[in-house]
């Protein structure tokens, strides 16, 4: 025997399923308004959507600004690179290893998360300056991107290795692997979802990094990244087009890679960083 | 096929001994077992025979090659782990092979050695399989295989059935065993649980707080324990203290009798006690018999008790009988069991003969 729900409880129900998508709805444009709002602009020209305008202002995005796309993508993909190379010995002895002052080391290894991006900015200045580093070199910004947003490579990478059993290695050990080996075979693959996160999460900020890059390159157009490109122009010469296409080629970049990470992936890796 | 001696090892963690002072001797093609409670220092002896502990005294030979400074994949050792060992992320092939490919042998020997292996664990048709598609006995069968395949001079087993269930870990033992026959190399097994140890090995190591308390066969383990531990730890035994008050020659050897409370009790001195030393007298309670009215000529010590609790677990039949103010637990088999039942607070003659001594 079928029990039937009151027509009116079946009512309530509908509405407030109605009210609980329709708010979703609702915050999703409300987020993506300003997105919608920089494509639009980059597809006009003047004050009208023209195919000239389209081809015209992604034109100049591969043209004039493609010195700035450059630098942003090299030291985007060096940043992240070095960084990679540098977390993985932290992280492993810090999670296969005993040794005084642990928490102390990973306390400081996250400091650069934690500090004003202003105060990192003006500390690398100085030390750029007294230290005779990087003197208008791209990788005075390379080192300032390594040094804020290495904490999101190492932390990835700390939660993945403490969800390795150390049996593997071990077990890969005594069949007669090397270390180098085992690393290769038995803790890269295995960890890859957690290296996959680290490259994420330092590729979203790195990317987008505006405010430490003026510090240490604003005043050098030739290795101004593209955050920086925008903003300038934004400050001399207004709302254009062009600009506005520059800013949705970037924002095109940063959808298509977290939107395959977390299709590829999945969110597990991201406990313990500040983006999840 | 290596001998493996251990002379002298030990092992600190900071402040706490793990290991105290160990002596191992064990043949070339035996299969022994390490036995104690958690913590008595046999999983790290284990590891540290493998190379993945540094020992913090004592040398380790495989035959007479120190082993010491030699890391564990430079030992030719096949290391089998209680669990998560199997490489998730590869098929049970590339398992299997993977000791052989690191070495970077041949493709087709290392294709041929893998059928061969998964022919030896009955695994044939499943190389294609991931190891999260396996049951548990399946997986550490694939194990087995896989630390075989390299060929190792010494086989080394971490407590491998310990995860798995009661009935798979009966019959997955003795495929341990038979391979270990079949393929004649060393095998050194570590588990806390006696049955298995007793139903596999040569010889046991029983271990205690980081030493060893005694070495021998199954026989001279729980017939002839020679410390207070080993006759508590193997087997259920009734212990009882008391003290030497003479001794005497008989024709089969040396007997004494002991005073227990209110109880003279004799046996066999294979100890050599004196007067007034104080004894430990194990008796087991498959030893006991109940005796009827009358009998009991034929036993070098009776007693008498009220029966307590008595529990019935269908082959066996076992109760608790309080002689004095001693308790002496007492098992019956056979068809004699069946006589006890419902005699809860009932007098009973208990009558046994093999009594183990120990001096303390």
């Amino acid at each position: 025997m079928a029990v039937t729900q009151s027509s009116t409880f079946r009512f309530s129900r509908h509405f407030t399923d109605v009210l609980s998508h329709g708010y979703i709805l609702l915050m999703c444009v409300v987020f993506v308004m300003p997105f919608l709002a920089i494509f639009q602009y980059s597809l006009w020209k003047g004050a009208t959507l023209s195919l000239d305008g389209i081809l015209g202002n992604y034109q100049f995005v591969f043209g004039s600004f493609l010195t700035n796309l450059q630098n942003s993508l090299m030291v985007t993909v060096t940043a992240i690179t070095i960084s990679f190379l540098i977390s993985l010995p932290a992280a492993y002895a810090i999670v296969r290893y005993t040794f005084p002052g642990k928490r102390l080391v990973l306390s400081f290894l996250s400091i650069s998360l934690y500090v004003p991006a202003v105060t990192l900015g003006l500390g690398l200045i100085l030390l750029y300056n007294f230290g005779h580093l990087f003197i208008g070199s791209i990788w005075s910004v390379v080192f300032a991107m390594v040094v804020g947003t290495y904490p999101l490579m190492l932390t990835p990478l700390i939660v993945a290795l403490k969800d390795l059993p150390p049996s593997f290695e071990e077990a890969a050990y005594c069949l007669g692997a090397s270390r180098w080996q085992v690393l290769t075979r038995i803790v890269l693959p295995l960890i890859g979802q957690g290296i996959a996160a680290g490259v994420l999460l330092s590729f979203i900020i790195v990317f987008n990094e505006y405010l430490v890059t003026l510090f240490v390159v604003g005043t050098i157009p030739s290795l101004q990244t593209a955050p920086l490109r925008i903003f300038g122009l934004i400050r001399t010469a207004g709302l254009l087009n062009t600009t506005a296409a520059l800013a949705a080629a970037m924002q095109i970049v940063s959808f298509v890679v977290v939107i395959a990470f977390f299709r590829i992936v999945g969110t597990r890796y991201l406990k313990g960083t500040y983006l999840i | 096929m290596s001998r493996v001696r251990l002379v002298n090892i030990s092992k600190s963690f900071g402040n706490a001994v793990a290991v105290n002072d160990v002596n191992l001797d064990i043949a070339e093609g035996e299969f022994v077992t390490l036995l104690g409670p958690s913590g008595c220092g046999k999983t790290t002896t284990l590891r540290m025979i493998a190379g993945l502990v540094e020992p913090s005294a004592g040398e380790i030979y495989f035959d007479d090659q120190l082993v010491n400074p030699l890391p564990p994949n430079r030992r030719n050792i096949g290391f089998v782990f209680q669990t998560h060992s199997l490489f998730p992320h590869m098929t049970v092939a590339d398992n299997i092979a993977f000791g052989l490919s690191v070495k970077g042998e041949d493709k087709k020997k290392i294709q041929a050695r893998v059928e061969e292996m998964l022919a030896l664990v009955d695994l044939q048709g499943y190389e294609k399989r991931m190891p999260a598609q396996l049951s548990g006995g399946q997986q550490q069968r694939v194990a087995l295989a896989r630390v075989l395949a390299t060929n190792p001079r010494v086989l080394l087993f971490d407590e491998p059935l310990s995860a798995l269930d009661r009935n798979l870990r009966d019959t997955l033992k003795y495929n341990i065993r038979d391979l270990q026959r079949k393929t004649r190399k060393t095998a050194i097994y570590v588990t806390h649980d006696q049955s298995e140890a007793f139903a596999i090995s040569d010889r046991i190591f029983v271990m205690n707080q980081g030493h060893v308390e005694q070495v021998g066969t199954q026989l001279d383990i729980y017939l002839r324990p020679q410390t207070q531990f080993v006759a508590e730890f193997i087997g259920a035994n009734n212990a009882l203290s008391g003290q030497v008050v003479s001794t005497g020659e008989t024709v089969g050897g040396r007997d004494v009798w002991i005073r227990v409370q209110d109880q003279r009790l004799r046996a066999r001195d294979d100890v050599g006690l004196r007067n007034g030393d104080r004894v430990l007298a194990y008796v087991r309670p498959e030893n006991i018999r109940v005796l009827e009215d009358g009998a009991g000529a034929n036993f070098l010590n009776t007693v008498e008790g009220t029966i307590e609790t008595i529990i019935f677990e269908g082959s066996t039949v076992h109760f608790d009988a309080r002689v004095g103010e001693s308790v002496l637990r007492v098992e019956l088999a056979g068809t004699e069991r069946l006589t006890v039942l419902n005699r809860e607070g009932a007098r009973v003659r208990l009558g046994f003969n093999e009594v183990t001594l120990i001096k303390i």
